[in-house]
């Protein structure tokens, strides 16, 4: 084992610093809405006129093709430089529609929709989760009815973010009456503009409306939007771990190895009710000293999987480990920089978000972060069936 | 980059997990003692794995004496390698000693800690030298005079040696990362032990039953079964990357290897701890291996002795 970068490394970390330094955004993105959704279709645009759109996605699809620690070092840069997070209204369509329609669309579906989000030009959201399946995903009810040459939907998707913005969904439906579990679904693209389809904002209690209830009735999508074969969505929604190499986890350990940063600077200048200097309490500065080696394992941990996936070519059950490893520090984070920062961390104005209180709103959010994308439950459930292999009770 | 075992790094992980498994298994704290061990693992050559050839070693590096020390871990090893090997980079500018030191002639126990003018020493038999870690020095410290007590141990594989102070004579120092090397060592068998607590509660978990089904059917035991294997990982991998760093002598190896050693103590205090707490009444036993690892774990904990200061490197403004 060893830590050292290639030359081709080096100099890709050239290239993207060079490029960064003079491309990136001297405004901040707005927190939300329209005008967020806006901003990041620019710099999507900007990347992609650039050749620095889709670092995950292979050359015959327009993207860069990069290795896995290419990729790692343009997310540093990306940090270094304060560059716009990649976690953003672009998120869905580059993560994960897109290696989708890679693995399973049809040759016109990718001719269409690649270049479309490589460029900015399309924004997409999910449909996966609905009010009665959540975490148990293949109990979902949204039905689509095979009529001619069409899929008509009838039912409802929920915890869709972003969906007021998005031009298109990833669609999971029940297209075999009767059918149980994960049989008989359909993945389907969806027009976001097609009739029939309400959208309802659900307002978290970080006082924001960044997720919604989509409804569905008598919807009418071209059966030439199925992706893979009808009936066999389950397959085509598993799709995507293909093109997971381990670096999934890379912007989150970035972001929170600078609030980290800011943590400790913070603990520096803070006194605590004794008068004492927060950093100087060695009880504060055990759990600070343990978040941040938790932080450096997170990166660590990266670079491991990375080696593990280069070598055996599967990711296995280890995005498990990494989802509970930096959402569970990150709300570490949070309830500690809560003691420090005192009666000024409860002053929260709803209105002015994540860019006037940062520390609040990430505190709050902690608990968005241990439940969104499967709870911290499930993912202890998959660890133990997956990698230690136990029995199941399911 | 490559964060994982080369195939040499496999060959010397492997190599020294069959050893111990075959002649050190932690099973045999159960019955015997470890005073001889010393002897068996410098026949077979394993205390030279750091020492450079042309002194007698295999010139193998930090990154492959933390996997040795990890494998090590999991047998709850015997102790006295950790001194006696530590030793020998101290030894380095006198070929004499590191002979001595190789061939187990010389006996070295670890100095964990002074009390007033007596000085307390760990090892499995009574030592020769001791070896002192500090954050400025590692030094060996020769015992001129045979005055030892002896005290038993809540790990019973060691004993407390308690020598007056003036009886130890400076027999050789050394200044550069030796305690990074330390911090390492240590890192490595707590990551072992956790690891090994881990193994243990899941094979049990997969066979024995209560109320009709496997306990590691039940989410009350899972779900800290899954946590056990996220505090075994992100100690792994940060022990990878600190025992790199290290060799390749980066600038934030001292950081790295804080991680590394903070992450690795939790996975120790906290898998020893859950693996007799799921087992049930059986991990209270004597006859049951699980109390071993919570009892070496503690040991380890507290070492090398002396002022902690993992802290203070995670915390310093440019880590």
């Amino acid at each position: 084992m060893d830590l050292k970068l290639s030359d081709e490394d080096l100099e890709f970390r050239a290239r993207a610093r060079a490029w960064l330094t003079r491309h990136v955004p001297k405004e901040p993105r707005p927190p939300y809405g329209e005008a967020a959704a806006r901003f990041d279709r620019e710099w999507q645009r900007k990347l992609y006129e650039h050749g620095f759109a889709g670092i995950n996605w292979p050359r015959e699809y327009g993207g860069l093709g990069l290795s896995a620690i290419q990729q790692v070092i343009w997310y540093e840069e990306c940090a270094r430089a304060g560059a716009p997070h990649y976690i953003n209204t672009t998120y869905v369509g580059l993560m994960h529609a897109g290696p989708t329609l890679m693995a399973c669309g049809t040759e016109a579906q990718k001719r269409y929709y690649l270049p479309r989000i490589l460029s900015g030009e399309h924004l997409w959201c999910q449909g996966f989760s609905e009010p009665d399946a959540g975490s148990d995903l293949a109990a979902l009810k949204t039905a689509g009815r095979i009529e001619g040459d069409e899929l008509v939907v009838n039912g409802c998707k929920t915890w869709t973010t972003d969906a007021r913005f998005a031009d298109y969904q990833e669609l999971l439906v029940r297209t075999t009456p009767g059918s149980q579990r994960h049989h008989g679904l359909t993945w389907v693209i969806c027009d976001m503009k097609s009739p029939g389809i309400s959208i309802h904002p659900i307002r978290t209690m970080l006082g924001d409306e960044h997720v919604n209830t989509v409804f569905y009735d008598e919807v009418r999508i071209p059966l030439a939007n199925v992706v893979g074969e009808v009936g066999q969505g389950w397959k085509t929604a598993l799709s995507t771990l293909a093109f997971e190499r381990g670096t999934g986890f890379i912007g989150d350990q970035l972001a929170l190895a600078e609030r980290v940063r800011q943590a400790i600077s913070l603990a520096r200048r803070v006194r605590l009710e004794s008068g004492e200097l927060a950093i100087e309490n060695a009880d504060i500065a055990g759990r600070l000293a343990l978040i941040k080696a938790d932080t450096l394992a997170i990166r660590a941990m990266t670079l491991h999987q990375i080696s593990e996936v280069a070598s055996s070519g599967a990711p296995g059950p280890k995005g498990s480990i990494m989802k509970l490893m930096v959402t569970s520090t990150a709300k570490t984070l949070s309830h500690l920089v809560a003691e420090l920062l005192g009666w000024e961390f409860l002053e929260y104005d709803y209105e002015g978000g994540r860019e006037n209180q940062p520390w609040t709103y990430d505190y709050l959010w902690s608990w968005v972060y241990t439940i969104a994308g499967g709870t911290s439950e499930i993912q202890r459930e998959i660890i133990a069936d997956r990698l230690l292999e136990l029995p199941r009770a399911r | 980059m490559y964060l994982d075992l080369d195939e040499g790094e496999r060959a010397v992980s492997e190599g020294v997990a069959a050893f111990l498994a075959g002649e050190f298994p932690l099973q045999r704290l159960l019955h015997s003692s470890d005073s001889e061990a010393l002897e068996a693992f410098a026949a077979q050559g394993w205390l030279g794995l750091a020492v450079p050839e042309e002194l007698g070693g295999a010139g193998l590096s930090c990154v492959e004496e933390a996997l040795f020390f990890m494998a090590h871990g999991r047998e709850a090893g015997p102790f006295d390698l950790f001194p006696q090997m530590l030793a020998l980079e101290v030894a380095r500018h006198s070929p004499t000693l590191v002979a001595e030191l190789l061939s187990a002639v010389h006996r070295v126990a670890l100095w964990v800690a002074t009390e007033g003018e007596t000085a307390r020493l760990v090892a499995s038999a009574p030592p020769t030298v001791a070896l002192r870690i500090e954050v400025q020095r590692v030094a060996l410290w020769e015992l001129k005079g045979k005055e030892l007590s002896e005290r038993t141990c809540l790990d019973r594989s060691v004993s407390f040696y308690l020598v007056p102070r003036a009886e130890l004579r400076l027999l050789a120092e050394e200044r550069c990362d030796l305690y990074l090397r330390a911090e390492l060592a240590l890192a490595s068998m707590e990551v072992g032990i956790a690891q090994r607590a881990l193994e243990m509660i899941v094979a049990y978990a997969r066979q024995r039953h209560t109320f009709g089904r496997p306990i590691g059917a039940y989410q009350a035991v899972r779900h800290p079964c899954a946590d056990m294997a996220v505090r075994v990982e992100a100690a792994r991998c940060q022990l990878y990357y600190a025992a790199c760093a290290l060799r390749e002598g980066h600038r934030d190896a001292a950081t790295q290897v804080s991680a590394a050693r903070v992450l690795a103590r939790r996975a120790a205090r906290d898998n020893t701890d859950l693996n007799i707490q799921l087992h049930g009444g059986l991990g209270v036993t004597e006859e049951y291996p699980a109390h071993l690892l919570l009892k070496r774990a503690n040991l380890l904990a507290r070492l090398p002795g002396g002022r902690s200061w993992e802290r203070e490197a995670l915390l310093q403004e440019s880590a």
